[in-house]
């Protein structure tokens, strides 16, 4: 006998006894859908978060911080040279590979003026590789440029909801703006960038992008800090590749003690917070599954109780069999792949009760539902494992039955 | 005449120390090719023990059995269904037909589990089914069918693989006298055919149907003639 025909035994089984296989399957059903429902939970999440990353600039992003210990911790001399410099971020440039780019950043509150409208927001002086690494979209104008840089152009580029709390429904490109009493001139407003969690969510995750008034670094530090000022609030870093992570996160903060003499900066880190988000997402990920797993488990045992319950009333079968010339082994083989048979159709059941289950709460959610290979694989192998280790106590006794007792049997 | 089928002192006891019993007790017995013999005897006398022997569904606790020269009292179980399979049609009182297959699957059975392929098996049942009459009933299921249906189905399965013999257990049993004769007829067709016959009955106007009819009684056979003394 070759495996389809067992197989066909399988289905003819499943076919005659649809019922009772559901029944015996139920174990098996809910355990794959619990299985099925998380993995396809866990996935709609993280889909969403990597499109939230890759939306704001990618998992290459890190950043480094102003984090100063306290004063009577510092010496005098540390004093003076603690905090982020401008010549920080050209030194990274210079000596760690890992980051292709390299963003310095300040920001501060200024009163704001354009028109009649005055108010108090605040200002980001960057330098021009931000627009590239945030992913921001001009809708009018254009973004910050080297040559604004050099010259230290009194420009501002404006979000598009400061554009409008500014200036209306005007296009404000090539009009002036007045920060702390310094004209400026508005070059450009980006692109308004819209993230929901969930659908109806009335929280804009990328909100902080619109809201962004931006003027070159140098033009800020030229007209609203004192001469020789050079102190940051910020470093934007993103990694060249994610592989270079460890490397130059630990060449970066080498690089900044040294700098600093002391350790005076904190950092944030996407890939750390993703790894992160990963670790806490895992507990709940583990007790569904445990809940899956348990639940796999005694639908494992139901099917060997009705296996064994519904084998009395196939022993004149396998007598019949075994009188026709089956060896032990095909009886055993053909008990074994009809409770597999049976373990995988309960499996592909749960599979698609878990993808219901899992589009109603995402529905519900208004999440987008994503479907993996992992959901799949997870609930034939779970299935199949469930099936042959249940279903092998029973193809042992049926194999081992003698012929005579079961032709006897009445 | 060819020998088929040789038992020396075959003795079958089941059970232990003061609780065995002993079934059959030095079965001498000699069965040539072509042969159509029945078996008789009363309830208990051990005639259903010496089919399975002959059958090879059980095994002699002594004694030698030579099947087609061959000695088969120690093979393994495994040996012994390719045996079963290859050599030994069973046809049963209540006919067996496996009750969720269709009559052609049930009649393939011997074949499938003999390893033949899909398209010669097929066509070997429908040559069977069409010996007992039955190749338009190839797809109805048992349940299906009428009792005399469901026997000469089973025929066609016992004689599917060409076995050495055939082995019937009351295969009337279960059917009303017309039936019977019908079925009986098959039986003389296959006997005609030059196929060797085994048949246990109760029933001596059946027996008288065979060519050689032996008796049975407390494990041992009864010299030719004798009739039980029960």
């Amino acid at each position: 006998m070759n495996p389809a025909q067992f197989l066909r035994e399988g289905f003819v089984e499943i076919r005659e006894h649809l019922g009772r296989t559901v029944l015996q399957t139920l174990g098996v059903i809910l355990g794959v859908a619990s299985v099925v429902a998380t993995l396809g939970m866990t996935a709609s999440m993280d889909a969403r978060r990597d499109q939230y990353f890759r939306e704001s600039g990618g998992t290459r992003l890190m950043g480094v911080y102003n984090q100063p210990p306290g004063e009577l911790e510092m010496t005098a001399r540390q004093r003076a040279k603690t905090g982020l410099k401008l010549e920080d971020a050209a030194a990274i440039r210079r000596t760690i590979d890992g980051f292709d780019l390299v963003v310095a950043e300040i920001a501060r509150s200024h009163r704001v003026r354009a028109g009649a409208t005055e108010e108090s927001f605040r200002i980001t002086a960057i330098e021009p590789e931000f627009g590239r690494m945030r992913e921001l979209a001009m809708g009018s104008g254009r973004y910050i440029t080297d040559h604004d840089m050099e010259t230290a152009a009194a420009v501002v580029v404006l979000g598009s909801t400061r554009a409008r709390e500014l200036f209306g429904t005007a296009d404000p490109v090539g009009k002036a703006v007045n920060i702390d009493g310094k004209a400026y001139t508005v070059v450009g407003v980006t692109a308004e960038k819209v993230f929901f969690w969930q659908e109806n969510d009335t929280y804009n995750a990328h909100e902080w992008l619109n809201r962004l008034i931006v003027v070159p670094i140098t033009s800020y530090m030229k007209r609203h800090q004192e001469p020789g000022a050079e102190r940051i609030d910020e470093l934007n870093l993103r990694l060249r590749s994610p592989e270079v992570h460890k490397e130059s996160r630990d060449a970066l903060e080498q690089l900044l003690r040294s700098r600093h003499g002391i350790e005076d900066f904190g950092v944030w880190d996407r890939q750390e917070r993703i790894e992160q988000g990963n670790r806490e997402g895992m507990i709940y990920n583990i007790t569904f599954l445990a809940c899956g797993v348990i639940s796999l488990l005694v639908g494992g045992i139901v099917i060997t109780n009705i296996m064994l319950a519904s084998f009395t009333e196939r022993m004149r079968e396998v007598g019949v069999r075994k009188a026709l010339g089956a060896t032990g082994w095909q009886v055993f083989v053909q008990f074994l792949i009809e409770a597999i048979v049976v373990t995988v159709f309960g499996g592909a059941m749960g599979l698609a009760l878990g993808i219901v289950f899992t589009f109603g709460i995402m529905t519900v959610m208004n999440m987008p539902m994503a479907i993996t290979a992992s959901m799949i694989a997870v609930s034939v192998i779970s299935a199949t494992v469930v099936g042959f280790f249940f279903g092998l106590y029973p193809a042992v006794k049926a194999s081992r039955l003698d012929p005579v007792v079961a032709l006897r049997y009445e | 005449m060819q020998t088929l089928m040789k038992l020396e002192g075959i003795t079958k006891v089941y059970g232990e120390g003061e609780l065995s019993v002993e079934a059959l007790r030095g079965v001498d017995l000699e069965i040539g090719v072509g042969d159509y013999l029945a078996v008789m005897g009363p309830s208990g006398s051990g005639k259903s023990t010496l089919m399975h022997i002959l059958g090879l569904l059980d095994t002699p606790t002594a004694g030698s059995y030579l099947l087609d020269g061959e000695e088969v009292a120690g093979f393994s179980r495994r040996k012994l269904a390719h045996l079963r399979n290859r050599k030994i049609g069973f046809i049963f009182q209540n006919f067996n037909l496996l009750p969720r297959a269709s009559l052609l699957r049930n009649v393939e059975l011997p074949l499938l589990y003999g390893g033949m392929g899909r398209k010669e098996r097929r066509q070997l049942a429908y040559e069977a089914l069409g010996k007992v009459h039955l190749a338009d009933r190839a797809r109805h299921r048992p349940n299906e069918l009428s009792g005399g249906q469901r026997q000469r189905g089973a025929i066609a399965r016992a004689i599917v693989g060409s076995p050495s013999v055939i082995m019937a257990d009351e295969p009337t049993g279960n059917l009303d006298q017309q039936t019977g004769i019908e079925i009986l007829e098959l039986f003389d067709e296959l006997r005609a055919g030059g196929q060797t016959l085994i048949m246990v009955t109760h029933d001596p106007n059946i027996a008288a149907r065979a060519r050689e009819t032996i008796r049975i009684v407390d494990g041992l056979i009864l010299p030719n003639g004798q009739e039980a003394a029960a």
